[in-house]
């Protein structure tokens, strides 16, 4: 694959491409966790990564949300090239193109659900009204528009990390990513947050999901399997939510 | 991020913390409390005595015979040196506007009509201008030579029925002699008049020196004697005359009025022209120069074992105020060392909530906090209970010195701009007890963050 606006399929353009990255941590001895990747994500796709621990999901998520430089490679996100921007630039960046929803919420313990959806835009200058407008449409958009003034501690799992994927979604990012999403959530709330994903990839947000449950990864247009720090294949699932023949020890409880 | 809304976040981090925040700004309470309460005690003690001195009194010198070497106030180790006639010859001097001496006189009571009360002390010979005019709430000041008496609202005011200017008063002399004298006057506050009484609020009756002084001294044997027999404090009156002087009371009188030239006294006071400095430095010099002369009778006691001290109001106060600027600043060092001890604890607390929360820090950067929003906020929080400290000490300081200002009745000063030092040390504690905690923040990396339980 090569730079921006080679293969795009949805809205023209490339949301994140990666190009031969390479990571290696030095610990005793080096640690390829990435070896050689190649991948693009185009907007508004739906794409899920799926690995056995230690394949390598971390650091390309880590990469792909520009929390990390690799070691060699490009990580284009957004047209900027991660490798070459400096930390501040990277933090930039990440606050304004990338949403992260996380598998334990990382919610703000003492912000309302109002001031966390709000958060990103505070560290984006925005100002004080503005945000708590955008903030409450999100939150009545995944459906907790009678719940913006609860903490944290006051709301349920599924209701947690519905206020990160409004939180997530506050700047209108390139890419949402979320990691093991519904890692913490029993199965029937782990379906309403699901739909919800479906709901925004509908309206046209690009989504990356990192698990390692089947059924979670079968909602994606596409899922790629990562192993030992390459891509093992990409299955293409054609248009989200439709599964396919189950492999990769999958959990098949729903 | 704007400085606003970090207060605003920080400020929410405080209060979910509301009793440990609390006890870290407890040190920094108690060092700015400590130094408010003081320092407005020490302004409105200042103020008390400073604004005792009236402008008048500002051109009076006051001066004493003593050993060079003894310490203390006003009339510490004072002998009766200066003569009636060095006195005059003094007045006599171009730079001096007037001199007279000083000198309580030993009494036992003062009656007035039937009615009779104890006054031990507060009966003070001297002369007419060391009442000052301003200072009189009616009638005038007595003349030298008459048997005239001023007095002070508290000494008019302890017989039944006021004494008032015209009416007739006996005061009982140490050893049973009366002498009558008409009140001419009446000043309005009890307050010592000089430093030679104190400023502590008593009655006090003021006479002329002559013939109250002049009398007793003719009596004591001190016309004559000098200094050698007496304690050299107050004493004036007593020693082996006074049985004689009762048997020959009118007699002894006579002979004291005779030598009034004689009569020598403990203290003197010389009344420069103004209270320019200048003018205050040529009448003491003059008074100076005049009683170490040959010319003076007080010459032949001074030397080695005794010299005259001449000083202004202001310049005795001084000393105390020395003393007071001292204490005040072993004060201050102990608050310093108090705000060390407190801005120690902020930082140690701060470290504790970087620790803490790791993975907010995290998630914030995560979400787009640049490092130097981290550091801000950290700061912010640090600086907030540095504020939030000093301005509750500084209330607390306050009210302690307003309450020990009340306690021992003294006009209460605020010292204002220690009040904003206050504030600005309270930000500077926190900005140097939060730097490093904030810092670390700041480098936290996110990833590490994320994972951080």
């Amino acid at each position: 694959m090569t730079r921006p606006g080679a293969e795009t399929e949805v809205n023209g353009a490339t949301a994140v491409s990666l190009e031969d990255v390479r990571k290696t941590y030095q610990l005793g001895e080096p640690v390829h966790a990435l070896d050689g990747v190649d991948l693009e994500i185009p907007r508004g796709s739906y794409t899920a990564i799926m690995g056995p621990s230690g394949s390598g999901k971390s650091t390309l998520m880590n990469l792909v949300g520009c929390l990390d430089t690799p070691t060699e490679g490009a990580v284009v996100v957004d047209g900027s090239n991660v490798a070459t921007l400096s930390d501040r630039e990277r933090t930039t960046l990440r606050g304004s193109t990338v949403g992260f929803v996380f598998q334990t919420f990382n919610l703000m313990p003492r912000l309302t659900a109002l001031e966390n959806v709000a958060l990103p835009q505070l560290f984006q200058g925005v100002g004080r009204d503005e945000r708590r407008e955008r903030a409450r449409d999100l939150l009545e958009r995944v459906g907790l528009g009678d719940r913006i003034d609860h903490v944290p501690n006051e709301l349920s799992g599924g209701q947690r990390q519905r206020v990160a994927l409004a939180r997530a979604l506050v700047n209108d990012p390139a890419l949402v990513l979320a990691d093991e999403p519904t890692g913490n959530l029993d199965t029937g709330t782990e379906a309403e947050v699901l739909d919800l994903f479906g709901e925004f990839h509908d309206a046209g947000t690009t989504l990356v999901v990192v698990t390692h449950e089947r059924h979670v990864a079968e909602r994606a247009e596409r899922i790629i399997h990562l192993l030992d720090g390459k891509i093992e294949r990409i299955e293409e699932l054609g248009s989200a939510g439709e599964p396919d023949e189950p492999a990769d020890g999958g959990r098949e409880e729903r | 991020m704007n400085l606003l809304e970090s207060l605003r976040l920080s400020w929410r981090s405080i209060r979910g913390h509301k009793l440990r925040s609390a006890l870290t700004t407890l040190g920094i309470v108690i060092g700015i409390a400590a130094v408010i309460a003081f320092v407005t005690l020490g302004a409105s003690l200042q103020a008390g005595i400073v604004g005792d001195i009236s402008p008048d009194d500002q051109r009076n010198i006051y001066g004493w015979a003593a050993d060079p070497d003894t310490e203390g106030g006003p009339l510490a180790g004072a002998q009766p040196v200066v003569s009636g006639d060095d006195l005059e010859s003094i007045e006599g001097l171009e730079a001096v506007d007037a001199a007279y001496g000083y000198a309580p006189i030993q009494s036992q009571a003062v009656s007035s009509g039937d009615e009779q009360v104890a006054q031990g002390d507060g009966v003070i010979a001297t002369g007419p201008s060391y009442v000052r005019e301003d200072t009189l709430r009616e009638g005038r000041q007595f003349e030298p030579g008459e048997r005239e008496a001023v007095l002070n609202p508290a000494a008019a005011g302890q017989f039944e029925e006021n004494v008032s200017v015209g009416d007739e008063i006996t005061i009982t002399i140490l050893g049973g002699q009366q002498a009558t004298a008409e009140v001419v006057g009446i000043t309005d506050s009890n307050e010592g008049l000089s430093p030679f009484e104190g400023f502590e609020a008593s009655p006090r009756i003021y006479v002329p020196t002559d013939p109250y002084y002049v009398e007793q001294a003719g009596a004591a044997g001190l016309g004559d004697e000098g200094p050698g027999g007496t304690g050299g404090s107050e004493d004036v009156g007593d020693g082996a005359g006074e049985d004689a002087a009762e048997a020959d009371d009118a007699d002894q009188a006579a002979q004291a009025q005779a030598d009034g030239g004689d009569a020598r006294f403990i203290a003197v006071v010389v009344e420069a022209p103004s209270a320019d400095e200048d003018d205050v430095d040529a009448a003491r010099e003059a008074a100076v120069d005049y009683l170490e002369s040959d010319d003076s009778d007080a010459s032949e006691f001074l030397g080695e074992e005794l010299a005259m001290t001449f000083q202004t109001s202001a310049e005795l106060l001084q000393q105390l105020e020395d003393v007071l600027d001292l204490l005040q600043n072993f004060i201050v060092g102990i608050a310093a060392i108090s705000l060390l001890v407190g801005s120690i604890g902020i930082a140690n607390i701060m470290l504790v909530s970087v620790t803490e929360r790791t993975r907010e820090i995290g998630i914030m950067k995560a979400v787009g906090a640049q490092n130097r929003d981290v550091l801000g906020l950290f700061l912010a929080e640090a600086v907030i209970l540095g504020v939030v400290g000093a301005v509750l000490g500084t209330a607390l300081g306050l009210a302690a010195g307003y309450l020990g200002a009340w306690y021992i009745d003294l006009p209460l000063v605020y010292p204002l701009e220690y009040v904003a030092l206050a504030i600005a040390v309270g930000v500077l504690v926190g900005i140097l007890s939060g730097l490093y905690p904030a810092w670390r923040a700041a480098r936290t990396d996110p990833i590490d963050a994320l994972r951080y339980e």
